[in-house]
């Protein structure tokens, strides 16, 4: 158990974090250039820049937006991103672990917010799941990922709530300290390459979609022609 | 998935696996990373990397003295990826040489603190100016690209010639110099590769290397690009290699003849091994193959052929650079993981630059173009994704970031976390200065010391008054202690005071408050100073003044201490302006300190390992 717990806590650590955070640049960078040549290539240079860019903050803090048609779901999601986002990057133990490792630290959740935080993570991201399954509409379009990831991610809050709260399982300590890392870390090395990486990617998705296919003014003829199809109605 | 996009992937995988390992040489330093030491410095980085790095890049003086000096205008098609071949080795070789140097940032200082009397000052600037020459040379073909540039490519080419010449030039310059860097060490380099004329060898040997890795890097573009192979072109090359390679082994051969060192070819020993080796595989098979015009005329052969040169050449960089050196300093060195993998990442981040740029620019008479880019050829799906990439150059980039992205995070793991440090300085204890009116002063018993005539400095500062002047601590139950005494260690700092000592019973056997302050936090701050009990310790008059309780290194203190008096004197006292200067001090070995037993570098009158004049005769007069 101590071995793997070593393993998990050194190289492994190294090495999924270097994947999530290489990889996380990797498709920032593969995105901007894609936009960028996207941007080139554009027929009709005149682009909304102010547009797209009221759009991505409007749905980075996704209040208006997110109310439409399940507004329950919406609010779930909202409350289930906060303690997602808070607990691992303020959470006391983890800044010490930076500070030990790195020698940087930075200010801390008080405990029993991080407390409550975690749980309402939990709960969140569970009903986040049922939500996903239970309504046909919604278990239509998800895709296999879409109903794993709430699971996923809730496994290391609820492995760190019990280390957190040694009360609750004193024997399993390092039983459940292992199972914490390791699934933090596979969500760390999955992240880049799945609908997660939309941490880093979500404010470019307005502007890769406003560059896209931006045709020259009245291709539409030409391609028409071209296709053979002119004077036949779309 | 073509030859070049899987010899793409894989050099990507090399340099992102060394770009993890090159942050941390940077930040955790050499002794942390490297199996270098005091005694083999200079090890895979300057031997590969640099010696054979800038030999390898040869090819680009070598090929425009034939077409632009010599007006062969055949060659012409192959000047090009041969200037940027070079380009690209100077370029690997500066980068290398960051990674090899203690202290990188300050590698501007030779453009400011000139030593003109140094080698490495010569090959420093030379390869700069000539990363330069060969930047202005090579640029025109980028710069073709647009229409913009139209004036400075015009400008540029203008200077060709002139350009041209400086290249050649300052290859010679410091290809050559390269060599003279060992003629400093005759004791260190063994006798089969030292030699006087080494500079001259050098060049020599750089220009058949720079010959075949024109060729080798022909072929192998060629293969991996499916083009044809210039076999005509490379022939020519060959035939022009089998003379220079000829001139070399008979001027190397010659040498050690008439040094009277070729009983050690056939020795047996260790060295002589890989002295035939080098010499049968990288010079003389090679001479036979390419003296043989079907054989020369042959893909097969040409691969073979500049093969063996290349790895002969690189062989000899290595030999001369440290490798032979190991029997005579004892030290067995053999590069750690971690400066391999820097080595073949800078060379592969080259490889990739110049496919990049041969891709790219009009480098080649005909540009390869990707088969996927050609608007019939049919969508290819990825295995995993089952989706189209998109074209080649986004597939590319896609594919190739993600073989970077995975070989770094696996040399994050890899790399040890906290436990990496340094294995640190070997701490040198330091001896008792021996004799009597004169003292031989060598801390370490290396026998490179200092005779100081201690009863002429007596009488010439005034007698029983001027023992302060350098004694300028009585340690408990001494008068004048011995430097040894306090400076422990010859090259480390060390701790001249003892806390563990005082404060242990079998020792001092003294309470905390006997000294700490009591109710304060107990450190130097709030002790009492030494003399409050040892009232003797620093005599009236001293020079020098303690503020801490550590001795420099004994190194240190001696130099501060008689140098900075010697300065004094140098510009009070009339005739005696040289009293400052380092052979006044460090002139020979007394014979009397010089023992049959004594190790071989020891019982020789150096002073740092050179000669110093005169010396001869006094070597002569003890044996």
């Amino acid at each position: 158990m101590q071995t793997l717990l070593e393993l998990a806590q050194g190289p492994l650590f190294r090495l999924t974090f270097a994947i999530m955070a290489l990889g996380l640049l990797r498709i920032l960078i593969l995105d901007i250039w894609g936009a960028v040549e996207a941007y080139r290539k554009a027929g009709d240079k005149n682009i909304p820049w102010g547009q797209a860019f009221r759009k991505s903050l409007a749905w980075l803090f996704p209040v208006g937006k997110a109310f439409g048609s399940r507004p329950v779901y919406s609010l779930f999601s909202i409350l289930f991103h906060i303690g997602l986002i808070l607990v691992p990057l303020f959470l006391f133990a983890h800044v010490e672990l930076w500070k030990s490792g790195i020698g940087l630290g930075w200010v801390t959740l008080p405990k029993d917010w991080a407390d409550y935080l975690t749980l309402s993570t939990i709960i969140f991201g569970l009903a986040l799941f049922i939500g996903r399954v239970a309504f046909r509409a919604s278990s239509f379009l998800s895709r296999k990922q879409d109903i794993i990831w709430p699971l996923a991610l809730i496994v290391p809050f609820i492995t760190g709530y019990i280390c957190a709260n040694t009360g609750i399982a004193p024997a399993g300590y390092q039983f459940f300290m292992l199972i914490h890392i390791l699934s933090a870390e596979l969500i760390f090395a999955l992240l880049p390459f799945t609908k997660i990486a939309h941490c880093v990617l979500m404010p470019l998705s307005q502007f890769v979609a406003t560059l896209a296919w931006r045709f020259p003014p009245d291709t539409d003829e030409p391609v028409a022609i071209s296709l053979n199809k002119k004077g036949v109605p779309v | 998935m073509n030859r070049v996009q899987a010899a793409k992937s894989i050099l990507w995988v090399v340099v992102g696996f060394a770009a993890a390992v090159g942050i941390t040489r940077m930040i955790y330093g050499l002794g942390a990373t490297t199996n270098l030491n005091d005694a083999t410095p200079w090890g895979l980085w300057i031997g590969f990397d640099v010696m054979a790095g800038v030999a390898l890049a040869a090819g680009g003086f070598v090929i425009t003295a034939i077409v632009y000096i010599m007006k062969r205008e055949e060659f012409r098609p192959i000047v090009k990826p041969a200037v940027l071949t070079a380009f690209l080795g100077y370029i690997a070789v500066i980068i290398s040489l960051l990674f090899d140097l203690g202290l990188p940032w300050n590698i501007w200082h030779m453009l400011i603190f000139w030593n003109p009397h140094s080698p490495l000052f010569e090959v420093g600037w030379c390869v700069m100016l000539y990363t330069t020459v060969l930047l202005l040379e090579f640029s025109p073909v980028p710069l073709e690209a647009s229409s913009r540039y139209a004036k400075i490519r015009t400008f540029l080419l203008r200077f060709r010639f002139p350009l041209v010449m400086l290249g050649i030039m300052l290859s010679t310059l410091h290809q050559s110099s390269l060599g003279s860097l060992f003629l400093i060490m005759p004791y260190k380099s063994y006798p089969l590769w030292y030699s006087d004329i080494l500079p001259i060898l050098f060049f020599i040997s750089a220009v058949a290397l720079g010959l075949m890795m024109i060729t080798l890097e022909s072929l192998v573009t060629s293969h991996l690009y499916r083009r044809q192979v210039e076999t005509e072109l490379l022939s020519k090359l060959a035939r022009a290699s089998v003379w220079v390679l000829s001139i070399y082994v008979l001027t190397k051969l010659t040498e050690i003849v008439i040094a009277g060192e070729s009983s050690l070819i056939f020795n047996g020993s260790w060295e002589s091994i890989l002295f035939i080796v080098e010499i049968t595989i990288g010079v003389l098979a090679p001479i036979v193959i390419f003296s043989i015009p079907q054989f020369r005329r042959s893909q097969k052969w040409l691969w073979a052929g500049s093969v063996m040169v290349v790895f002969g050449m690189v062989f000899n960089r290595i030999n001369v650079g440290g490798l032979t050196m190991m029997g005579i300093t004892g030290d067995s060195y053999f590069p750690s993981w971690m400066e391999i993998s820097i080595s073949a990442g800078v060379v592969s981040a080259a490889v990739l630059v110049f496919f990049f740029a041969v891709e790219r620019f009009h480098v080649w008479e005909t540009p390869p173009r990707h088969p996927e880019a050609e608007p019939t050829s049919r969508p290819r799906f990825d295995r995993v994704s089952q989706v189209w990439l998109g074209a080649p150059s986004v597939a590319g980039r896609t594919k190739y970031s993600l073989a970077f992205l995975f070989s770094f995070a696996v040399a994050v793991a890899i790399v040890p976390g906290n436990e990496i440090q340094s294995k640190g300085a070997v701490t040198v204890p330091t001896m008792p200065a021996r004799g009597g009116d004169t003292l031989f002063i060598d801390g370490n018993r290396d026998l490179y010391g200092v005779a100081f005539k201690h009863e002429m400095h007596i009488s010439q500062n005034g007698q029983k008054q001027s023992c302060v002047l350098c004694h300028h601590m009585n340690i408990p139950m001494d008068k004048q202690s011995g430097c040894y005494r306090c400076h422990k260690s010859m090259y480390q700092e060390s701790d001249a005071f003892g806390h563990q000592w005082h404060s242990s019973p079998r020792g001092g056997n003294i309470a905390c408050v006997q000294c700490h302050e009591d109710g304060r936090e107990r450190t130097a701050a709030s002790a009492k100073k030494c003399d409050n009990c040892h009232r003797d310790l620093l005599p009236d008059g001293a020079r020098i003044k303690h503020e801490r309780n550590i001795a420099p290194s004994y190194v240190d203190a001696m130099h501060r201490l008689c140098v900075d008096c010697h300065k004094e004197k140098a510009l009070t006292l009339e005739g005696k302006g040289d009293l400052a200067r380092c052979a006044r001090c460090h002139e020979t070995v007394p014979p009397e300190y010089m023992s049959p037993g004594a190790p071989l570098l020891g019982n020789r009158p150096y002073f740092n390992r050179v000669m110093m004049p005169g010396a001869e005769s006094l070597l002569k007069a003890d044996d």
